[in-house]
C-alpha cells in the first residue's frame, strides 16, 4: 500500500512539509488539473492548496481488473447444426460463438456402440448348438442385447421372446457370455495369446455361482426382525469380547514390558527409552483407528510394542560388501525361533553387556576358578569382538570344566559313601547327609551340593525363574494373537 | 457449454398430466406455462357469447364429451368460471388420455395463447406415464407432427424424468399424482416394466374425505360443499353454527352436474390440502387427538375446528381398514402394499440399490406428513432406506416436466430425436423403436 507523506501529515493533521507538493506532482503530472470526483465549484474553492484533500477525493487508485474479454463484444450466432451420430439429416439451431468453427457437433463422440457378436449360420451349427437355445432366441437375445447396451437388468425386464421359455438373469447372460467365449475360442486371432485369454476373461461367467450368491442375497433379506436383532446382539456380544480381549492384552503387554525390559539384559536406561517409543507408536496406532475399529486386525505381537521390529529394518543392499567396509558385524537372531517372539528381538547393546552369563549354580564357582587364573572376568578392559569371543569360549570352557569337575566330584562322593557305608554297615548316621554341610562352600574339593537345596541358593536362582515364566507367558500371548488374527480375518470374509 | 453437457436447442417440454399441462422451454427449473387439464365446454356449439341456461340439459350424460367442434374452455379463464349450461371434461381415465380431442386445444392453449411460441419452431418434448400404451404414444406422435407441425419429438416416461430431475439415473420413483400412485424402478434410465405398479389410491382417498365431509358426524352435520361461484351473499359465523348465506337463484338453474361436481371436488381437494395430514407413526387415536384441531372454512361461511378425523384421510394411502377391504374388494392397494409388489418383483440385487435412492415425487406427496410417515413405513421393513423428498414444492408438482427439462437440454440427447423427416419415412414405428 502506497501511504504518500502527506496523507500520514493529514492524517495527523501536521503542518504540509515543502517537499510533499512535489511528491504529490509527481503522482498527478498536473496539480491544476482538476481531479476527478470533486465538483469544479468545490476545487475552485479548495483549489491546488489542498493537495492532501483532493487526494482524498480522487477516485481511489484500485488495482487493475484483470481483462478477460481479450477486449470487445462476444458474437453470438443462431446456428443450424447436424448431428453425425443422427442417421437422418435434423436440423437444429443453437446459439454459439461466431468465433467457433463449424465443425462435427460435439456431443456426437459420445455416440459409441459396445462390441458385439455374430455369427454365420454355420458358426452357429459347429459351434453354439444349445439344448436349452434355439437359433432365433439366440438371435433374439443377441439382438435385445445390443438394443440395450447389456444392461443385463434392463434386458431381463424387456426379455419377451415368444413361445419361449421364462428365462432368469443368469440364463441369459450365461448364453450370450458362453456364446461369446466360444466365438472368440474359435475364431483366428490377429493378437497374441495373452490378449486373447484377457479377452475370454472378460467374458467369462458362472451361472451356478452367480446363483448361489443371489439365493444368499435373498435370504439375508429375507430375514425376520427377530433373527436381525438376534445377529446384532450376537455382533454386539462379539464386539464386547474383542474389546474385552484387547483390554486385557494391552495390560499385559504393559506388564511385559515392564518385566522383560529390566530382565532381558538390557540396562534401564534402554528400557526406559523403548518404552515411550512403544506407547507412541501405540498411541498413533490407536489415533489412525479412531477409536473402535475392530476391522484391524489386532497387534500382531507384543513385540511391536517393545521396540521396532527387526524385521521393518530395511537391509542395506549390498550388505557383505557394505558390511565389510564400515566394519558391521551383524547379530544373527536366535535360531530356531521362527515365529515372532519376545527371543527374536534384539535391540541395540553392547557387546559386553551380552557377555554369556554362567549358570547362577556355578558362577561362584566360576568366579573362583577364574580368580585363581587372575581374570576378572566381570569386566574387560576392552571388550572388543574378539576379546569378547575369548572370555566367551574361556568361560565356556571353565563352565565345562567346573560341570565335569562336579560329575567327578559326586563320583567320587559316592564312592566315599559306599565305602563308607561298606565300612560301618550298622551306623547310617548324619554325617552322610551333604546337605549339612555348608552350601555355599567355594571349596571345591568338599562335597558338592543340589541345585534344588535351600533356600539361599532359591534366592540366587529367583530372576532366572521368572525369566521362565514371563518367556512362557509371551509365548502363549503370541499364540492368543495368532489365533484372534484369523479369527477377524475370517469375520471379514464373511 | 460442453462442461454440463447442455446444449440448449430452445426445446419445448409438454409434460401432460391428469390435474395440469405443464409447459415450459427446456433447460428451466420451472414451467412456463400451466394449465389445468379439466376444460369447460358447451354441448351445443354455437352459442358462444349468448348466456342461456336451458341448453343444459339437452347434453347426453352418458359420453360426457364435447362434440369436436364445441367451444372450449380452457386455462385458466376455462373452467372455474361459471358459464351457464357449461359441462367439465376430464381428457384421462386411470392416468392415461382417453378422450384425444381436447388435447390439441389443451396444448395449443399452453404453448400459444400462454407462452406465445410457435411450436412449429421448436422440437418438443412430451411426458408419458410408465404404463401408456403404445397406441396413445402414437397417437401423441401424429398430434404433434400432424397438428402441430413440429420439427422433432420425443416422448420419454414420467418415472425416468422423475429420476432424472432427482439427479439419479437408477432410483424407485414413488409418484403420488392427482388421480393415480405409482411406483417405478427405473434403472440406467429404464423402466423396469416388471416393476411398475400403480393404483387410483389418490381417488380413493379424495372420495374419503368427500364421504367425511359430507356425513353428519356426532359434532356436526353434513358439509355443504356449494361452490363459491353460487353464492351471493353470506355472514360471518360462529364455528360449528350452520352457515347463514344465500344462493345465485338465477345460475342454479343454468349449472351443470359435471361443472358441480368438479368444483365440489376442488373444494374437497382445498380442504384436504389445508387441513388434512397423517400421523408419522401410524394410526393411533391418542396422538391424533392430541394433535391440536385445525379451522376451516368453507365457501358457504360454515367453519369448524377439524381435529382426529382430518388424520383419517391420510391413513387411507397406507392402511385400509378390513371393513373397507371387506366391501370393495376392487380396492386400489395402498402404498406399503405397492411397494412390497414392486420390491417383488425386481431382482434381489436392485432392490439395494432401489431403496437406497427412493424418489418421492408428485403433488399428491405434499400431503402433509406423506414423506415423514412414508420413511417410517419403509424403514420398519428394510434397512437402508433413503428417501430423496425435494422441499421444494416446485420440484416435487413439477418433477416430471423438469426431468424432461433436464433431458431436453442436454447435448447428447439431441440424436434421441425423432424428426419430421424420420416420422413420414418410418411411420408410427418409430415411436416405440426410438422411445424404449
Amino acid at each position: 500500500m502506497a501511504l504518500s507523506a502527506s496523507d500520514i501529515r493529514s492524517a495527523l493533521s501536521l503542518p504540509q512539509s515543502t517537499p510533499a507538493p512535489a511528491h504529490h506532482r509527481r503522482t498527478h503530472p498536473s496539480t491544476t488539473k482538476k481531479p476527478d470526483g470533486i465538483s469544479r465549484e468545490l476545487y475552485s474553492l479548495i483549489g491546488p492548496s489542498a493537495p492532501s484533500l483532493a487526494a482524498h477525493l480522487a477516485k481511489p487508485r484500485l488495482r487493475q481488473k484483470p481483462n478477460l474479454g481479450g477486449g470487445g463484444t462476444v458474437k453470438w450466432e443462431h446456428r443450424p447444426f447436424g448431428n453425425s451420430a443422427r442417421s437422418d439429416t435434423l436440423q437444429l439451431f443453437h446459439w454459439v460463438k461466431q468465433s467457433d468453427p463449424i465443425g462435427d457437433y460435439p456431443f456426437a463422440k459420445y455416440n459409441v456402440q459396445p462390441k458385439s457378436y455374430t455369427y454365420s449360420q454355420d458358426e452357429y451349427s459347429r459351434l453354439l448348438e444349445d439344448s436349452e437355445w434355439t437359433k432365433e432366441e439366440t438371435d433374439y437375445l443377441f439382438s435385445i442385447v445390443q438394443e440395450y447396451d447389456l444392461r443385463w437388468y434392463v434386458i431381463h425386464d424387456r426379455y419377451n421372446f415368444p413361445d419361449g421359455p421364462i428365462r432368469a438373469i443368469e440364463d441369459l447372460k450365461d448364453r450370450y457370455y458362453s456364446v461369446c467365449r466360444k466365438l472368440i475360442r474359435n475364431r483366428p486371432w490377429p493378437g497374441d495369446e495373452s490378449t486373447r485369454s484377457q479377452l475370454l476373461n472378460s467374458y467369462q461367467f458362472d451361472k451356478e455361482r452367480e446363483k448361489m450368491r443371489k439365493n444368499y442375497v435373498a435370504s439375508l433379506e429375507d430375514r425376520t426382525p427377530e433373527e436381525i436383532a438376534e445377529e446384532e446382539a450376537l455382533f454386539v456380544e462379539l464386539k464386547r469380547l474383542e474389546q474385552n480381549e484387547r483390554k486385557f492384552r494391552k495390560e499385559r503387554d504393559d506388564l511385559l514390558r515392564t518385566l522383560l525390559g529390566a530382565d532381558s539384559g538390557l540396562p534401564d536406561i534402554v528400557v526406559e527409552e523403548d518404552g515411550p517409543a512403544a506407547l507412541s507408536i501405540e498411541g498413533i496406532r490407536k489415533k489412525k483407528k479412531g477409536g473402535l475399529d475392530i476391522d484391524l486386525p489386532p497387534t500382531p505381537s507384543n513385540i511391536i510394542q517393545l521396540g521396532p521390529p527387526v524385521s521393518k529394518r530395511p537391509p542395506p543392499p549390498k550388505s557383505a560388501i557394505y558390511d565389510a567396509q564400515h566394519c558391521i558385524v551383524r547379530v544373527d537372531p536366535p535360531a530356531g525361533s521362527s515365529n515372532t517372539t519376545k527371543v527374536t528381538h534384539v535391540p541395540a547393546h553392547l557387546r559386553s553387556f551380552k557377555l554369556p552369563v554362567p549358570k547362577a549354580t556355578i558362577a561362584p564357582k566360576v568366579a573362583q576358578a577364574l580368580a585363581e587364573l587372575g581374570i576378572t572376568y566381570s569386566r574387560l578392559v576392552m571388550p572388543t569382538r574378539d576379546n569378547c569371543s575369548q572370555l566367551e569360549s574361556l568361560l565356556d570352557a571353565t563352565t565345562a570344566l567346573i560341570e565335569t569337575k562336579k560329575i567327578v566330584d559326586r563320583v567320587e562322593q559316592d564312592i566315599r559313601v559306599l565305602k563308607a557305608r561298606l565300612g560301618i554297615r550298622e551306623s547310617e548316621s548324619a554325617d552322610r547327609d551333604p546337605k549339612e554341610s555348608t552350601p555355599m562352600d567355594v571349596d571345591l574339593s568338599k562335597e558338592d551340593r543340589d541345585g534344588e537345596g535351600g533356600g539361599r541358593a532359591q534366592s540366587v536362582i529367583r530372576g532366572r525363574k521368572q525369566l521362565c515364566r514371563s518367556i512362557s507367558v509371551s509365548s502363549i500371548d503370541t499364540s492368543t494373537s495368532v489365533h484372534t488374527r484369523t479369527g477377524t480375518k475370517r469375520q471379514k470374509r464373511g | 457449454m460442453v462442461n454440463y453437457g447442455g446444449d440448449e436447442v430452445s426445446a419445448l417440454v409438454v409434460d401432460v398430466g391428469s390435474s395440469s399441462v405443464r409447459a415450459g422451454y427446456a433447460g428451466d427449473d420451472t414451467p412456463k406455462a400451466i394449465v389445468s387439464s379439466y376444460y369447460g365446454y358447451r354441448p351445443t356449439a354455437g352459442d358462444s357469447d349468448v348466456q342461456m341456461g336451458d341448453t343444459a340439459g339437452e347434453s347426453n350424460p352418458e359420453a360426457p364429451k364435447p362434440r369436436s367442434d364445441a367451444k372450449l374452455y380452457l386455462g385458466q379463464h376455462g373452467p372455474s368460471i361459471w358459464r351457464a349450461g357449461m359441462e367439465i371434461g376430464h381428457p384421462f381415465r386411470d392416468g392415461l388420455m382417453s378422450d384425444f380431442n381436447p388435447i390439441p386445444a389443451l396444448i395449443s392453449h399452453a404453448l400459444v395463447d400462454v407462452m406465445r411460441t410457435n411450436p412449429s419452431e421448436h422440437p418438443i418434448l412430451v411426458t408419458e406415464p410408465a404404463w401408456n400404451t403404445s397406441a396413445n404414444r402414437e397417437r401423441m406422435a401424429e398430434i404433434m407432427f400432424e397438428e402441430f407441425q413440429v420439427p422433432a419429438f420425443y416422448i420419454a416416461n414420467t418415472g425416468v424424468l422423475n429420476a432424472f430431475a432427482a439427479g439419479k439415473g437408477s432410483a424407485l420413483v414413488v409418484d403420488v399424482g392427482h388421480s393415480m400412485a405409482s411406483i417405478t424402478p427405473v434403472v440406467d434410465g429404464f423402466v423396469l416394466r416388471k416393476g411398475l405398479v400403480y393404483s387410483a389410491l389418490p381417488k380413493l382417498v379424495h372420495a374419503h374425505a368427500k364421504h367425511i365431509l359430507a356425513n353428519p358426524t356426532p359434532v356436526r352435520r353434513g358439509i355443504e360443499l356449494y361452490p363459491h361461484q353460487l353464492i351471493a351473499t353470506k355472514f360471518p359465523v360462529e364455528p360449528g353454527a350452520p352457515g347463514q348465506f344465500t344462493l345465485h337463484e338465477d345460475r342454479l338453474a343454468g349449472t351443470t352436474d359435471s361443472w358441480r361436481s368438479w368444483y365440489e371436488n376442488r373444494e374437497v381437494d382445498e380442504w384436504i390440502q389445508s387441513v388434512a395430514s397423517v400421523l408419522d407413526q401410524g394410526w393411533n387415536e391418542q396422538a391424533a387427538a392430541s394433535r391440536p384441531p385445525r379451522q376451516y372454512e368453507f365457501p358457504t361461511g360454515y367453519n369448524m375446528y377439524f381435529g382426529a378425523e382430518r388424520f383419517q384421510v391420510g391413513e387411507q394411502f397406507f392402511h385400509h381398514s378390513p371393513q373397507l377391504v371387506a366391501q370393495n374388494p376392487n380396492l386400489p392397494k395402498n402404498i406399503p402394499a405397492l411397494l412390497s409388489e414392486s420390491l417383488r418383483a425386481c431382482d434381489p440385487d436392485l432392490r439395494q440399490v432401489l431403496m437406497g435412492n427412493v424418489v418421492l415425487t408428485g403433488g399428491g406427496s405434499l400431503f402433509a406428513g406423506f414423506a415423514d410417515r412414508l420413511e417410517t413405513e419403509l424403514s420398519r421393513n428394510i434397512p437402508h432406506v433413503k428417501i430423496h423428498a425435494p422441499g421444494n414444492p416446485m420440484e416435487r408438482r413439477y418433477g416430471g416436466w423438469l426431468g424432461g427439462s433436464i433431458l431436453a437440454s442436454l447435448g447428447t440427447f439431441h440424436q434421441l430425436w425423432i424428426s419430421r423427416e424420420e416420422w413420414q419415412e418410418y411411420g408410427k414405428a418409430i415411436v416405440g423403436q426410438r422411445c424404449k
